[in-house]
């Protein structure tokens, strides 16, 4: 296994950029997870460490060595698509073994590799079936399988678990999770899934427009995000944004007032303090908002999401596009088309600069 | 509770299903418009066996009567003089391997032609579907001339090489809409497992060629056995005629032997339909393959 690094990598097609200067070091035994919007380039990035698509600019390592403009075959990295891309014509067996065979491996080493992957992905009972005669679930194993044998220095996913149903997809989260943990290897996975991002990664990557926006462990992502994009983008349901207007600065807070909430003030400890009468984002997420607290508020709830456990009420705000979302648990729940007084501690807002979206720390 | 229509089903007692009759009568309609045109296709067919067994005084008597008894004297006697084991030699030979260069070399133009997207790429394809379109007579007295000055008449290297130039747009054609759909991933998959372009194609690509290449393979067989005019071109020594010469044979310049002629005609198509009976799960597979995904 090796770490991966890649600095100021671009990629452009003809005059289009798409990728733009990324820098990034995945660590030996890394997971780590590419995220972003339909279109942000995570699957071109992942490509391009692949080799499947050219670096236009750039310098990429794998290891010591420069894969820059290297081969696919020649990079050590083996890849998991979504589609599986299983050959169809080939049994599993065949399938796995076909890149070692081509690389004229010794027929015993292959038949040992391959029946160790099989036996890891628990395949050994459809070693002669063909693609067509497997589920969804056991395909993607059979890729995996695929990748596993050649050992590679970095195994890379592509989205490799969305056309699987819900229940699979929690399946194959675990097992690859736990694949990760037996073979220590470097992995970099593609997904739009955050739960995926959220419970697989060491490490996420949030990409938009061809730009690394944040990178860092999903609870630093989580709690210290660096923009509006990334607040919003990571966590599930999404971050409340509320606009306001610094008030006044006091103690070394920043007293800031919600007009979407009524003009409720919430003072917010940051170092680098706005000025008084400047326009300001508050990020609350849903969880932070509490029956009782010192900041409170008048919601009135238009839908009532009920998952068991945890119920979430969207109530919809004047000047706003988006619901305000609030997390409730235990008994006491309220009710669609009810009234609610909610609370937050003014500690777990985040301020946001509306204009630039960066955090104000 | 009593519905309105209840009461009215009651009212009129049972009544006929109008629609379902409607629907079998459609049903039966089409069904024998199906078997007409299927009579109408096979009567050549049934007339030339049937003419086959018939002695000369029954075919002279009754052209159009089925035969008294199965007389095989006919096929004897045109067993042994059109050469037939010979002539159905030269034509497996000459299409086989006319199918053998067309298929190799058709899928090999039509995997770049499928996954290049340029201007180059589309021109090329459009050239091969003229070649599709060019009428048999405008390529006879060119193929003739070169063929001449290369010194390839009379030889069955000469003869396969026409036949393979002239199906090989029909191959490309083929191979070019089939190799398209198939997933760009799997040779990604591939280049990952350490394939140059060359193994991608044998490996993986050609594989998955199988059905459409029945279909083209049959296609060819059929345009290849039953062709007349360059055999007749390209042919002079007896011993390399195919058997659609050699039934050609029982037609003279003043009449025709039907006696010789309707069995040698039988031979000379056994062959292909045996084949066709063989391979024609996979070809109606090749034919509707890509059809529904």
């Amino acid at each position: 296994m090796a770490e991966l690094e890649l600095k100021d990598v671009i990629k452009r097609y003809g005059a289009t950029q798409v990728i733009h200067g990324v820098d990034l070091k995945v660590d030996d035994g890394d997971f780590c997870v590419f995220v972003g919007p339909s279109g942000c380039g995570k699957s071109t990035l992942l490509r391009m460490i692949a080799g499947l698509e050219e670096t236009t600019e750039g310098r990429m390592t794998i290891g010591e060595r420069d894969v820059t403009h290297a081969d696919p075959a020649k990079r050590g990295v083996s890849m998991v698509f979504q589609t599986y891309a299983l050959y169809p014509h080939m049994t599993v067996r065949e399938n796995m073994s076909f890149g070692l065979k081509i690389g004229k491996e010794d027929k015993a080493e292959i038949k040992r590799k391959v029946d160790e992957a099989a036996r890891i992905l628990k395949l050994d009972p459809y070693m002669d079936r063909k693609p067509k005669a497997l589920s969804g679930g056991q395909r993607q194993r059979v890729a995996i399988g695929r990748a596993i044998v050649r050992q590679p220095e970095v195994f890379l996913f592509d989205e490799p678990l969305s056309n699987l149903d819900a229940e699979l997809r929690v399946e194959m989260r675990v097992e690859i999770a736990r694949l990760h943990k037996q073979l220590g290897a470097t992995m970099v996975y593609v997904t739009h899934d955050q739960v995926e991002a959220m419970t697989m990664a060491d490490k996420i990557v949030v990409l938009r427009d061809g730009i690394i926006e944040q990178a860092g462990p999903p609870v630093e992502l989580y709690e210290n995000p660096d923009n509006l994009f990334v607040a919003g983008f990571i966590g599930s349901p999404r971050m409340n944004f509320f606009t306001g207007q610094v008030a006044r600065i006091e103690d070394g807070k920043a007293i800031v007032a919600l007009t979407q909430l009524g003009g409720v003030e919430v003072p917010i400890a940051v170092a680098d303090l706005p000025a008084a009468g400047a326009a300001v984002t508050v990020g609350v997420r849903p969880e932070h908002f509490e029956p009782e607290g010192s900041v409170q508020a008048q919601l009135s709830i238009d839908v009532i999401e009920n998952l068991g456990g945890v119920s979430y009420a969207y109530s919809s705000q004047a000047g706003s596009d988006l619901p305000v979302i609030v997390e409730w648990r235990g008994k006491d729940r309220p009710r669609t088309g009810g009234d609610v007084t909610v609370a937050f501690d003014p500690s777990s807002a985040l301020l946001f600069d509306p204009e630039s979206g960066l955090r104000i720390r | 509770m009593t519905s309105t229509a209840d009461t009215h089903a009651a009212a009129s007692g049972p009544s006929l299903d109008w629609d379902l009759i409607r629907r079998k009568t459609k049903s039966y309609f089409a069904h024998g418009l199906v078997l007409l045109l299927v009579a109408i296709m096979l009567l050549p067919l049934f007339y030339m066996v049937m003419m086959s067994f018939k002695t000369s005084t029954e075919i002279a008597n009754d052209p159009l009567g089925l035969p008294a008894s199965l007389y095989w004297g006919n096929y004897m006697e045109a067993l042994s003089s059109m050469g037939y084991a010979r002539s159905v030699l030269n034509s497996m030979g000459i299409t086989v391997s006319v199918i053998l260069v067309v298929v190799l070399a058709g899928a090999m133009a039509a995997y770049p032609l499928a996954r290049l997207q340029n201007r180059v790429s589309r021109i090329i394809v459009m050239i091969m579907a003229l070649g599709l379109a060019t009428p048999n007579f405008v390529t006879i007295t060119p193929i003739y001339v070169i063929f001449r000055d290369l010194g390839l008449l009379d030889s069955c290297l000469g003869i396969v090489l026409a036949f393979a130039a002239l199906k090989l747009p029909l191959a490309v054609f083929f191979y070019t809409g089939f190799i398209a759909a198939i997933p760009v991933e799997l040779e990604e998959a591939a280049r990952l497992d350490n394939c140059n372009n060359w193994q991608v194609f044998w490996h993986v690509i050609r594989p998955l060629l199988a059905p459409v290449t029945a279909t083209l393979s049959l296609f060819v067989m059929i345009m290849v056995w039953n062709d007349f005019i360059y055999p007749l071109l390209l042919l002079t020594d007896k011993d390399k005629l195919t058997v659609m010469i050699a039934v050609y044979k029982f037609v003279g310049n003043t009449g025709i032997d039907p006696t010789k002629l309707f069995p040698a005609a039988v031979l000379g198509s056994l062959p292909l339909l045996v084949m066709f009976a063989v391979f024609q799960r996979k070809i109606m597979a090749g034919a509707t393959a890509g059809a529904v995904k």
